[in-house]
């Protein structure tokens, strides 16, 4: 078991069965009186958010979380297929577990799984990926500053706002953090 | 690793400006004391009394002594020789206190002023911080003046719902605070928070006219508690049975009792003069006045990069 003073971001405890991980915390104490510290979870399998605030020494469960490295082969419906780069098994996640990182995923691509209670939940990409735009409006020559930008397509699904110079089947850097655009892949 | 800079060496890029602009508040605010005919004092950081308060945890300091969490005791003891104003800028220490807002070791300044109560004590604060605003000019993130007034009875009512003046639950007060009220602070501005409840007295006197509340405030800016005052409880009977109530209150909690302070008590019994007084966490009226979150950027050496 650990407690109060433990609570750091990333950490993952486990209340009422489900693995939660610490998004943000704040040590609230008045001068005089006494201490507690709020802090904002994120379900690991639901992906739900919560905020819940512990009185200072109360104790807190750490949930047991192993990581390995898998790589993503493809898709069906709601059903994404990954396989162990070690072991070669592949495992099934649904639409829901794989949640935002959908949006990046493609074949080959390698991710990192993260598995409770030996059940997968979910799997994380890596910050920055590159993905091809397939549909957006033909480029304007020469438009490099103005900030404008257009909707693009990618070969995901997904749509970001790219600037007005970047072309249609182009490939580009995306964070997978917000989503959002970052640079023409440099030839 | 020779060769490498360790992250607990590096310091931050604006580290510099912020320590420059640290000293001309610690001037400024000497300066404010020594115009008012106040003396500086100083007393001890090992002291065989920590507190009389059952959630502040002292470290101890070898045999039967611990390290100081603020100055009071002593500081009053020194009113008894008839030093009418007194001050002091020091190191408090308070172990398990770690975050945004708090530090186990932080600089306090505290003073004293005979004759007068926590209502001359808020005066004389509202015009120090107004003091060190104007002092600052444009760096600074002046909150507005005149300092807003508002009672723990207009706080709860307005964000918790109810009233822990009349009906009083300890549990529910500092859940609430630290769920609902400390959220809501920095939405406020700069105000005193007064008419706490009396059994947060601590060691402030009761309202002679309503003994529900006590004379005590504390200064909030932008969700910063700032600093905390008193008219100051001088009754030796009353002293002894808080000093009584806390040592039973933290032995319940399974935490180590206080000894009460016997040269304070000592001080008490033989007469010390009515007065106002204040603790003032000056790291976090630095980040106030700098407009900055993290009491970390304003320390030289935080616990990270001791």
């Amino acid at each position: 078991m650990i407690d109060t003073t433990d609570i750091r971001k990333n950490l993952k405890l486990l209340i009422d069965g489900d693995p939660w991980i610490v998004v943000d915390f704040q040590f609230v104490k008045p001068g005089k009186g006494q201490a507690f510290t709020r802090t904002k979870m994120k379900n690991l399998i639901s992906g739900n958010t919560i905020e819940r605030t512990y009185k200072s020494g109360e104790k807190l469960e750490e949930a047991r979380i192993d990581e390995s490295e898998m790589v993503f082969l493809y898709n069906q419906g709601k059903t994404y297929t990954f396989m162990d780069n070690t072991t070669y098994d592949q495992v099934e996640l649904t639409e829901d577990h794989v949640g935002d990182a959908k949006n990046f995923l493609v074949e080959n691509m390698n991710v990192e799984m993260l598995f409770f209670d030996d059940r997968p939940i979910s799997v994380e990409v890596q910050n920055f990926v590159n993905l091809q735009i397939v549909e957006t409006e033909p480029a304007t020559k020469g438009d490099t500053v103005s900030g404008a930008t257009k909707p693009a397509t990618l070969s995901t699904g997904h749509t970001v706002n790219v600037p007005l110079f970047v072309n249609n089947e182009e490939w580009i850097v995306i964070d997978t953090r917000n989503g959002s655009y970052v640079e023409r892949v440099k030839k | 690793m020779s060769g490498q800079t360790s992250p607990r060496t590096m310091f931050p890029g604006d580290l510099a400006a912020t320590l420059r602009l640290r000293h001309s508040i610690m001037q400024e605010i000497r300066r404010f004391f020594d115009n008012r005919g106040y003396t500086e004092v100083e007393t001890p950081i090992r002291v065989p009394c920590p507190c009389v308060d059952i959630y502040i945890d002292a470290f101890t300091a070898g045999a039967s002594l611990f390290l100081s969490t603020s100055p009071e005791f002593h500081m009053k003891r020194l009113l008894g020789l008839n030093l009418e104003r007194i001050y002091q800028i020091g190191r408090a220490f308070r172990a398990e206190e770690a975050g945004r807002h708090h530090s186990a070791e932080f600089t306090m300044l505290e003073w004293y002023h005979t004759g007068t109560d926590y209502r001359g004590i808020m005066q004389e604060t509202e015009q120090l911080v107004r003091r060190l605003a104007e002092a600052l000019g444009p760096r600074c993130e002046a909150p507005s003046f005149p300092f807003a007034r508002i009672s723990v009875s207009e706080l709860y009512g307005k964000y918790a719902g109810w009233d822990p003046v009349r009906c009083w639950d300890e549990e529910r007060y500092f859940r609430d605070w630290a769920e609902i009220i400390e959220p809501a602070l920095a939405g406020l501005g700069a105000f005193f928070l007064q008419d706490f409840p009396a059994p947060l007295a601590a060691l402030a006197k009761i309202r002679p006219d309503d003994p529900l509340v006590c004379e005590r405030f504390e200064l909030f800016i932008r969700g910063l508690e700032i600093g905390n005052a008193y008219s100051e409880l001088l009754d030796y009977d009353e002293h002894v049975r808080r000093f009584e109530h806390a040592a039973a209150a933290r032995t319940a909690m399974g935490k180590q009792p206080y000894p009460p302070d016997a040269g304070f008590l000592e001080a008490l019994r033989q007469g010390l003069p009515a007065c106002g007084g204040i603790a003032v966490g000056v790291d976090r009226l630095i980040m106030a006045l700098l407009g900055l979150d993290d009491i970390n950027q304003v320390l030289a050496f935080p616990a990270e990069r001791l």
